[in-house]
């Protein structure tokens, strides 16, 4: 028994050593950036970062999640050097200074059963303000409608707010998401649900044998082209924040994001890039 | 007169009480066979050993491994000695009705039943911020070495209570010191709980999620130093299932081999512990 406890605290004593060792070195060679924020820009800019430490050795991106609201607060407590906000930034956010890497367009999604193909916001505002509770009442099927928001302090609900000039008190949801794929998990299981997610995520889904279908808002359709011409009226900016103008690593990071370099893996996360 | 009493004497007790056991096997067969179904296709030694690629819809989980492997070293080799410590103090150094061990008892059960992710707030303001540790898998262990302490203290407690008062009689009558008593006697015969809350506690700290993408991370780069932050397993998971579109197969996968680990974990444990009640005999 005494035996264990000899080996037992060799190892804690070790585990302590290597990591009191370990840790000025690593980190006077390396410049380490902090990204926190938004969960829909989080993989995308993970991959940015290792295609960005490749061509920059010593340089380390470490990307943390959490949501856009998050990513503000970080930066402004000093824990991030860069935010990720999946939206432009609000008037009490003046002071920081926000770059846009990408766009993306908000859909509202259906189950693939589901006859209609597009609504109108006047549709979409009685819908998630409980004033047509069945689809029959917008021409679909008889069948009560479930509707599913968004969670409080997404970016996707804050733009989904703006545009139909609502309140997040009158929304009357039966179910509440995170997440774009939770969304589409939740749709995709409910015949008589709508909700709405990233238009990207949604095309991909509904290409890959996932039984969801993209409505049309009005007369244009959702799709990641109409985004790109700007015609279609929901959709927002990806961003990186900071404190203040950007300048060293923190500059050439965000040019590197914003550069064709990126193109391709902006794609690959079914967003759009600036150009092309 | 006959049949309906049978039925209500017998057959129907029986048939409910074989229809909620058979209940409870179909949820797990068909939570196991889903897994296992859908994560065998993908996994391979090949996913095991390399990086992920593309947030993880290509590569495999090496890292991620290495990194939950390290939470949970920094978690275990925290909260064992502390653990311990406490459970020896709580069981053998007070009694139950003295007002401090009443209190630490208290604690730890209303520390037990709080949400995971309080403990990952806490662990975010307390170890990341406040300490300046940053999002690292130091911060994540101690996170969780939080979280699983109640789990641990109350069990090693328990077994140690349930040890015959004649061993410390028997002890004292043969002038043994309360030291020696603890070392040579008592602390082998409450190995088997000890281990028991070693496995409760291993088991809700790799599953956790929670507590730890705030405290060790979403990185899913291999972790440099403690000081590094470093995605775990079930982070992994989540992250693919919810937030990156075409990841639902990689997640399968993921999941399996969590799977894996754990039943590892308990079968290498519950043999140890099997092992150890054989040369138990032999120390004393």
């Amino acid at each position: 028994m005494l035996n264990i406890i000899r080996y037992f605290s060799i190892i804690l004593f070790m585990l302590a050593t290597t990591a009191c060792q370990e840790s000025p070195a690593a980190h006077s060679t390396n410049t380490k950036l902090i990204l926190t924020g938004s969960s829909t820009i989080a993989p995308l800019v993970s991959e940015i970062g290792k295609r960005f430490e490749v061509q920059h050795p010593g340089t380390r991106i470490d990307v943390q999640t959490g949501g856009s609201s998050r990513g503000i607060a970080d930066i402004r407590q000093g824990i991030a050097h860069i935010g990720m906000a999946s939206r432009s930034l609000k008037y009490s956010e003046r002071d920081l200074h926000s770059t846009v890497i990408a766009h993306d367009g908000i859909g509202f999604i259906v189950h693939q059963s589901n006859p209609l193909s597009s609504l109108d916001d006047q549709a979409i505002v009685n819908i998630y303000t409980g004033s047509v509770s069945n689809w029959k009442e917008i021409g679909g099927i008889d069948a009560p409608i479930t509707v599913v928001n968004k969670a409080e302090g997404r970016a996707t609900l804050e733009l989904f707010l703006k545009h139909f000039n609502l309140h997040s008190t009158q929304i009357k949801a039966h179910v509440v998401i995170g997440d774009n794929e939770q969304g589409i998990k939740v749709v995709s299981g409910n015949p008589h649900a709508i909700g709405y997610v990233s238009i990207g995520t949604a095309a991909y889904s509904a290409s890959h044998d996932i039984p969801i279908k993209l409505l049309g808002l009005g007369a244009i359709p959702a799709s990641l082209d109409e985004v790109l011409s700007g015609r279609f009226p929901l959709s927002r900016p990806l961003t990186l924040v900071t404190k203040s103008v950007p300048t060293g690593t923190l500059k050439m990071f965000i040019d590197f994001a914003r550069s064709s370099d990126s193109y391709d893996l902006v794609s690959q996360y079914y967003f759009v890039p600036l150009q092309g | 007169m006959n049949k309906p009493r049978l039925l209500n004497d017998s057959l129907l007790p029986t048939l409910a009480i074989w229809t909620v056991a058979g209940l409870v096997g179909c949820a797990f067969l068909w939570l196991i066979g889903d897994v296992i179904w859908q994560g065998t296709r993908y996994l391979s030694w090949e996913f095991l050993i390399s990086p992920p690629a593309n947030a993880g819809r290509q590569g495999g989980i090496s890292t991620i491994l290495v990194s939950t492997g390290l939470i949970l070293l920094v978690c275990m080799s925290v909260s064992l000695p502390i653990g311990l410590g406490a459970a020896v103090f709580l069981a053998e150094w007070t009694s139950v009705s003295q007002p401090f061990s009443q209190f630490i008892r208290r604690s730890l059960d209303v520390l037990a039943s709080v949400p995971s992710i309080v403990f990952g707030l806490f662990g975010n303001a307390f170890f990341c911020q406040l300490l300046g540790l940053g999002f690292s898998i130091l911060s994540g262990g101690l996170t969780l070495a939080c979280m699983v302490l109640p789990i641990l203290i109350r069990t090693t407690e328990e077994g140690f209570r349930a040890l015959p008062q004649d061993y410390r009689l028997s002890a004292s009558a043969l002038g043994l010191t309360k030291k020696s008593t603890l070392f040579h006697l008592l602390l082998p015969a409450a190995i088997p709980s000890l281990l028991v809350g070693f496995i409760l506690g291993l088991g809700r700290a790799i599953a956790e999620t929670a507590a730890l993408i705030f405290t060790s991370g979403y990185v899913d780069r291999m972790p440099e130093s403690l000081l590094d932050s470093g995605r775990a397993l079930s982070i992994h998971i989540y992250d693919l299932s919810m937030n990156v579109p075409g990841g639902d197969q990689a997640a399968y996968a993921t999941a399996l081999a969590l799977i894996a680990c754990l039943v590892m974990l308990n079968s290498l444990s519950s043999w140890i512990s099997g092992l150890w009640a054989r040369t138990r005999i032999l120390t004393t």
